[in-house]
């Protein structure tokens, strides 16, 4: 009884392969197939750098004195407003690239003491207008900072001092465009 | 009960923190850039006064280097008699190492006479005072007029430039015998002071 069981198992899975084997028969009909070509997606870019051109130290009076602040020769008295300039180029592509700029006057050494000094923070201007951000396109960004000895300071305060800007840095930062 | 309700609400929690910080970190994620610029550094300058006594050569800075001011003896040439004078002066030069203009102007003050050991000699002594180009102009007699209370100020000393003021000591002519070798110290303060030299700087 056993066995005509397993007889009877054995058949049924038989059938059942054949009737795969059978189905295979529908391979052998129709059917077609067509390509299509979606293209390549290509990444946008973000980056901003210094302008090929170097900063330029000028006077109250628009004189270049890039080279002498450079060698130190340069030394101010109260009275002067010194102003420093920077271009940069700034790269943005991208269908939806949009991205603030900013800046910021790090790490400054000032040994100036009380009140004798003013420096700017670094303002940024596309040509005479402040920086329209989010900037959404390559352009050429002017970084400004000026830095002036005020000539109300008396007596003999903040002789042989030293203002050493180290590292002034423009940050370029993506956001999210309005409905992105 | 209240156990699956306080399940539930912590899994609630749990969802709403973590769709919370996904969705900060996802503004972190985009890109960024920077560009470090060095401007430099600025220095101010220095503000020396160099006085040099005309007759002796002596010389000092106006101010010390512990920042005190200097004192300067001008020593005039002649000894005083009733009726004659003396002549001292100094040159003051302007030595600041400043990279644009810097100009500045000297006062004199109106000086002080006083006797020294007592005696009576400081009344009968008159000073007088001229601002001059040259050193050689404090041996002639003329132009010398009393330091008015706002003091003698020099011309404009430009940047490595100098000026002189040169003092007459007179006797009075009435000057009695008694004020015979008595002395007086004659004191005048001199400032120096930076102009406007910086165009529109003031």
């Amino acid at each position: 009884m056993k066995n005509s069981t397993l007889i009877k198992g054995t058949a049924a899975i038989a059938v059942g392969a054949a009737l795969l084997l059978g189905g295979g028969g529908t391979l052998a009909a129709w059917n077609d197939q067509a390509t299509a070509a979606p293209g390549n997606i290509v990444s946008g870019d973000l980056k901003v750098g210094l302008n090929s051109a170097p900063g330029v130290w000028t006077d109250r009076a628009g004189i270049d004195i890039t080279s002498k602040i450079k060698d130190g020769s340069y030394l101010v008295v109260p009275g002067d407003l010194l102003t420093f300039k920077q271009d940069l180029d700034v790269t943005l592509t991208g269908a939806k690239m949009a991205a603030n700029i900013t800046a910021s006057g790090a790490n400054a050494t000032n040994g100036f003491v009380g009140d004798s000094v003013i420096v700017s923070a670094p303002v940024l201007t596309v040509g005479a207008d402040a920086v329209p951000n989010p900037l959404t396109t390559s352009k050429k960004v002017t970084a400004t900072i000026t830095f002036e000895f005020k000539s109300g300071t008396k007596d003999r305060v903040d002789v042989n001092k030293t203002y050493n800007f180290n590292n002034v840095e423009f940050i370029l930062s993506q956001v999210l465009p309005a409905g992105a | 009960m209240r156990t699956k309700r306080r399940l539930q609400a912590a899994a609630l929690i749990a969802v709403a923190v973590v769709l919370g910080l996904f969705t900060v970190q996802g503004t972190y994620a985009l890109w960024s850039a920077a560009a470090p610029a060095s401007p430099g550094t600025v220095t101010a300058a220095s503000f020396d006064t160099t006085m040099t006594a005309v007759n002796s050569g002596q010389a000092t800075t106006m101010t010390l280097s512990n920042g005190t001011a200097a004192s300067l003896t001008l020593s005039p040439a002649g000894i005083l008699g009733p009726g004659t004078s003396g002549y001292g002066g100094v040159a003051v030069t302007n030595n600041t190492n400043a990279g644009g203009q810097f100009n500045t102007a000297i006062t004199a003050s109106q000086p002080t006479i006083a006797n020294v050991n007592g005696g009576s000699l400081a009344s009968y002594i008159s000073v007088n005072a001229k601002s001059a180009a040259s050193s050689t102009e404090c041996s002639t007699a003329t132009g010398f007029a009393p330091i008015s209370s706002t003091g003698l100020v020099s011309p404009t000393v430009v940047k490595g430039a100098s000026t002189v003021f040169c003092f007459q000591i007179s006797l009075d002519s009435a000057a009695p015998a008694s004020v015979k070798g008595q002395a007086v110290t004659i004191q005048t303060t001199l400032t120096a002071r930076q102009l406007c030299g910086v165009p529109s700087g003031c």
